[in-house]
């Protein structure tokens, strides 16, 4: 599904160029569960964040199911985003200001939803990841665990084929952390693709791949097999 | 401890350069803009003020009152100052002397049509006119005596010594100049080059000597001997005229020297205001837009403190008061409207000679007086107290505790002061959007409103000199002619924008015997309708056929409709106790206030009294060429005097000098008050979009397009113009009927100026908002959210 060839990305500032991406090759087949692990520094915010075309890289290619995305101008890369992708990140990233009903929403209003189908749509997905009780709540009123399941149904609800999650346990204790892993298990069962970009090993070990980078290149790739249920 | 503050207070204002920049720019240009508004207004408040016994110093009303009305004026009988000098007790000078008109005077080949008053010596004792040269104190009690005013010397004697030297006055008489004197004040009300003596004047018009207390020819000027006996001696004057006409129902009024201008309109034989009222606009306007400038400082301090609370949370954390902060934010206000200043000055001094210009005013900025200094200072200081007033409460109220940990979302009460701010400022930009408005379309109806006349292509030249022989008029008008120049020539003894000569002795059968009607008199020449394109409704024109005749007159349509006449033409009415026939009825054309319905008006045909001859300009020819030969043959038949041609519309337009005026300065200024607030509005979006930016982002992620990001920054702030619309409209429909309501043609007050408002607001609104948040809508939005 995703072809990424000698990826490179730089990051200038005044006085220190920083080389994040150097010509990084990639591949993801559809329903996949990838986790990208690595060093602080090594690249991988980065590389998740060209893969949502929240980042434009310097040179190399691009393609998710043989169209080049790197060619894309701004609108049509905001178009292929909000058709085909969600976000999840480690910081939650849910507007203080709307309820858990409207963060939700706010995706399918971006996408054009018609609003009967549209509250139905977050109705179904709210009753899934089983916030039914708080969806007139504001985000701080909730727990992180809770906040991060809000985002993930934010993600969720417009029936992405790829979802990018940045450290979606970064900021939460262990137990809310399983949670929201093995709602992303649940949701690759059901045919999403998954990246994922972790510091957790334990976190990884849900996925069927693990990428390793560092300075800026893959150095191992490792499949996962069965190794969730021996570390539990 | 000032040192550090003021340390501080700089890197603040340098560490933020676009908010710097907004601040003492909005502050510059509302300073300098009130700065520009209080000198014309100190102009316009100094009239008549340079004399040293102003304060004792009035002007004689004579109030004549009729039935329907109390007319009043500065005319009055020669006779009077006499009078008050022997009779009357309490006044030191009493003074006689004529309204400015221009006459000829030359020295050897220079001459000049210069403004001159005919006075007698208590005239220079009343207006303390600074003397330059000769002696003044004897000049005004002979007869062939002089008082130049310095330029006007200047004019006719370059670098020679006027003193002594020998003048000639219309060519006939001639004078010795015994004085200079310093040029007459702009803001004067009596304009002119020069004075003569009042014995001349009586030698030049003998009736003025047998002109008895119903001649009312002169300005009457009074000093008294001290303030506190005004009330003695106006109640002395008052019945002077009753004194001596038993049957006069006039009375005396004493208007002070120091009102003549300002207060010159009279109501019921009171002054009830005047120019002033135009004149507290401007000075509420200059306050106003300060405070718009001062309004944009409080919105981005308060919008900013975020960013200064920890800063206060360190200071009071390690002991500082809430004075000692209160002190240092109210310093870094001062240091800003300080900065504002020197900006303002040098607004002020490029933008003065435009502004002189376009208002055809003279002002400057005096630095030697006093005044302007302390007025300078004073506004400095109040803008800095007034803008940083509540910023410096709101700040230093900050706990330690709470800002330390992270300000947290307390932010909603100063968002909606915030919020009522802008409202405020915009309420005032709407307003003053739909007054110019009002203003514009009352004078362009006025302008365009029929006037009974064709004024374009239509000249005066005034019959003076050689002109007023009957032979030299009649060749001018061959001249004319045949030069192709010129289609049509008529006569008439005014010019056609002037007022004036009107007499209330015309009565006609079934006229109220009490009951007095102003009727403007003329004398016409022949084809007068057909050559200025006016109208006659019924009967006949003068023609050559009426020569000298006293008795057939043409009455416009508001005498016939006052005279209640059914058949005009034959009908017969009573002028001065003389029998005279109506001819012909003309319609209805304006020579005095195009604002107000044209007064009645009697035509007759009397060449002696022709002052100007009007022409029709052949519309044909090139104007300039036609020009050039009528002032060729005018300067050919009187080369004495300078050619004094003028046309007709040029005249009318100085009618329209008034609302000209406030219509340009509402425009100018409202331009800077919307100019200012949208500095305002801009900073307020910088801050917005700012604070919103990880909101925005993660909108993006979510996939809103540029344009979904506009329209949500803009929707808040479109609301708030909404709003400030809303409570602007009725105060502005309020003000603008207002001033409508003083004139008699006037405008119904249309949904067109509203509609303007509301769309310039928001189109400013929206652009000033756009031009910031488009480049937060435009960013990468992974910038934002990387850094949390």
């Amino acid at each position: 599904m995703i072809r990424i060839e000698n990826l490179e990305k730089v990051y200038k500032t005044e006085e220190i160029e920083t080389t994040a991406l150097n010509g990084i090759n990639l591949q993801v087949k559809e329903g996949e569960f990838v986790s990208i692990m690595g060093p602080s520094g090594c690249g991988k915010s980065t590389l998740l964040n060209v893969m949502g075309l929240l980042d434009k890289p310097e040179s190399g290619s691009y393609k998710f199911m043989d169209t080049e995305l790197l060619k894309l101008n701004d609108r049509e890369r905001s178009n292929f985003r909000k058709a085909n992708m969600g976000f999840v990140f480690q910081n939650f990233n849910l507007i203080d200001e709307l309820t858990v009903f409207e963060n939700i929403e706010l995706p399918l209003i971006y996408n054009k939803v018609p609003a009967a189908t549209r509250k139905a749509m977050v109705n179904e997905i709210i009753q899934r990841m089983n916030i039914v009780n708080r969806s007139g709540h504001f985000p701080q009123q909730l727990s992180g665990g809770q906040q991060q399941r809000v985002a993930v149904a934010r993600a969720l609800v417009t029936k992405p084929k790829l979802v990018l999650a940045d450290e979606p346990t970064g900021n939460l204790d262990s137990s809310h952390g399983n949670e929201v892993m093995e709602l992303l298990c649940e949701l690759n069962e059901q045919g999403t693709t998954i990246v994922m970009v972790t510091h957790s090993s334990h976190d990884a070990g849900f996925s069927n791949r693990i990428i390793n980078l560092k300075d800026g290149h893959v150095i191992s790739e490792k499949i996962n097999k069965g190794i969730t249920e021996e570390l539990i | 401890m000032f040192k550090l503050n003021l340390k501080i207070a700089l890197r603040t204002l340098w560490k933020n350069k676009s908010y710097t920049l907004i601040n003492a720019g909005g502050l510059a240009i509302g300073l300098a803009s009130c700065m520009i508004l209080l000198l014309y207004v100190a102009h316009e408040w100094g009239y008549d003020k340079q004399f040293s016994g102003y304060e004792k110093t009035y002007v004689v009303y004579n109030n004549s009152k009729n039935n329907a009305e109390t007319l009043s004026w500065a005319w009055t009988p020669t006779l009077m100052a006499g009078e008050v000098r022997e009779k009357i007790a309490g006044v030191k000078y009493a003074s006689h002397s004529t309204y400015p008109n221009p006459h000829l005077i030359s020295y050897k080949q220079n001459n000049f049509k210069a403004p001159a008053v005919f006075a007698d010596q208590a005239f220079l004792k009343i207006l303390d006119y600074e003397i330059l040269s000769g002696n003044a104190e004897q000049a005004l009690t002979g007869v062939n005596t002089v008082i130049l005013t310095e330029t006007l010397a200047e004019k006719l004697f370059g670098q020679e010594d006027p003193i002594n030297k020998v003048v000639k006055f219309n060519n006939e008489e001639v004078l010795k100049v015994s004085a200079v004197i310093a040029d007459v004040p702009v803001n004067s009300s009596i304009q002119f080059e020069y004075l003569l003596p009042w014995a001349l004047f009586e030698k030049i018009n003998p009736w003025v000597k047998n002109s008895g207390w119903g001649n009312n020819s002169c300005l009457t000027l009074l000093q008294l001997q001290d303030e506190g006996q005004l009330s003695a001696v106006s109640a002395q004057m008052r019945d002077i005229y009753k004194r001596n006409i038993p049957d006069a129902t006039n009375e005396v009024v004493l208007q002070p020297l120091a009102k003549w201008h300002l207060y010159d309109h009279f109501e019921n034989g009171k002054s009830v205001g005047g120019r002033i009222d135009q004149l507290k606009i401007f000075f509420l306007l200059a306050f106003c837009i300060l405070l718009i400038a001062c309004v944009n400082f409080m919105n981005l301090s308060t919008a900013r403190s975020e960013k200064r609370a920890r800063e206060v949370g360190v200071r009071k954390a390690v002991g500082s008061s809430r004075a000692a902060l209160m002190n240092q934010f109210l310093q870094e206000s001062f240091l800003l409207a300080f900065i504002g200043m020197l900006t303002a000055f040098m607004l002020m001094e490029i933008a003065l000679p435009f502004f002189n210009s376009l208002l055809n005013t003279s002002l400057k900025i005096n630095y030697t007086d006093w005044r302007f200094w302390v007025a300078l200072v004073g506004l400095t200081l109040a803008t800095g107290f007034i803008a940083g007033i509540y910023p410096a409460f709101y700040l230093s109220s900050f706990e330690p505790v709470k800002v330390l940990k992270g300000f947290g979302h307390s932010g909603a009460a100063t968002l909606s002061i915030r919020k009522a701010l802008v409202v405020f400022q915009f309420v005032f930009a709407a307003c003053l959007i739909v007054c110019t408005a009002v203003i514009y379309q009352q004078l362009q109806y006025i302008k365009d409103k029929p006037i009974g006349f064709n004024k374009n292509g239509l000249i005066e030249i005034p019959m003076e000199g050689n002109l007023r022989s009957k032979e030299k008029m009649a060749l001018l008008k061959t001249q004319l002619l045949e030069s192709g120049a010129v289609t049509g020539v008529t006569y008439f003894s005014r010019s056609l924008n002037e007022g004036g000569n009107n007499t209330f002795s015309v009565s006609w059968p079934g006229k109220n015997p009490n009951d007095q009607v102003l009727f403007n008199f003329r004398s016409a020449g022949a084809s007068f309708s057909k050559t200025i394109g006016a109208e006659m409704i019924a009967g006949e024109e003068f023609s050559e056929a009426h020569h000298n005749d006293s008795t057939h007159m043409i009455l416009n349509e508001a005498a016939v409709a006052r005279m209640g006449l059914k058949h005009p033409v034959g009908a017969t009415f009573s002028w001065g106790g003389s029998p005279v026939t109506v001819i012909g009825v003309i319609k209805d054309f304006v020579v005095e206030s195009p604002y107000q319905a044209p007064a009645p008006m009697i035509l007759y045909h009397i060449e002696d009294e022709f002052e100007y001859m009007i022409a029709r300009m052949n519309p044909e020819g090139n104007v300039s060429s036609s020009v050039n030969k009528i002032d060729e043959i005018v300067k050919a038949i009187n080369p004495n005097y300078p050619v004094e041609r003028k046309f007709a519309d040029d005249n009318f337009e100085q009618k329209f000098q008034n609302e000209q005026l406030l219509g340009t300065i509402a425009n100018l200024f409202g331009g800077f008050a919307i100019f200012i607030s949208s500095l305002g509005l801009l900073g307020l979006a910088l801050f917005m979009a700012e604070q919103r930016k990880k909101e925005i982002s993660i909108r993006k992620v979510l996939g809103a397009s540029t344009m979904n990001i506009l329209t949500l920054l803009n929707k808040d702030f479109i609301k708030l113009v909404a709003i400030a619309n809303v409570i602007a409209f009725p105060l502005a429909y309020i003000i603008s009927s207002n001033w409508l309501s003083a004139y008699e043609y006037r405008i119904q007050i249309s949904l067109l100026p509203f509609g303007i408002a509301v769309l310039l607001s928001l189109i400013i609104a929206v652009l000033t908002v756009s031009l910031q948040s488009f480049k937060v809508a435009k960013a990468n939005p992974i910038d934002a959210l990387k850094y949390e």
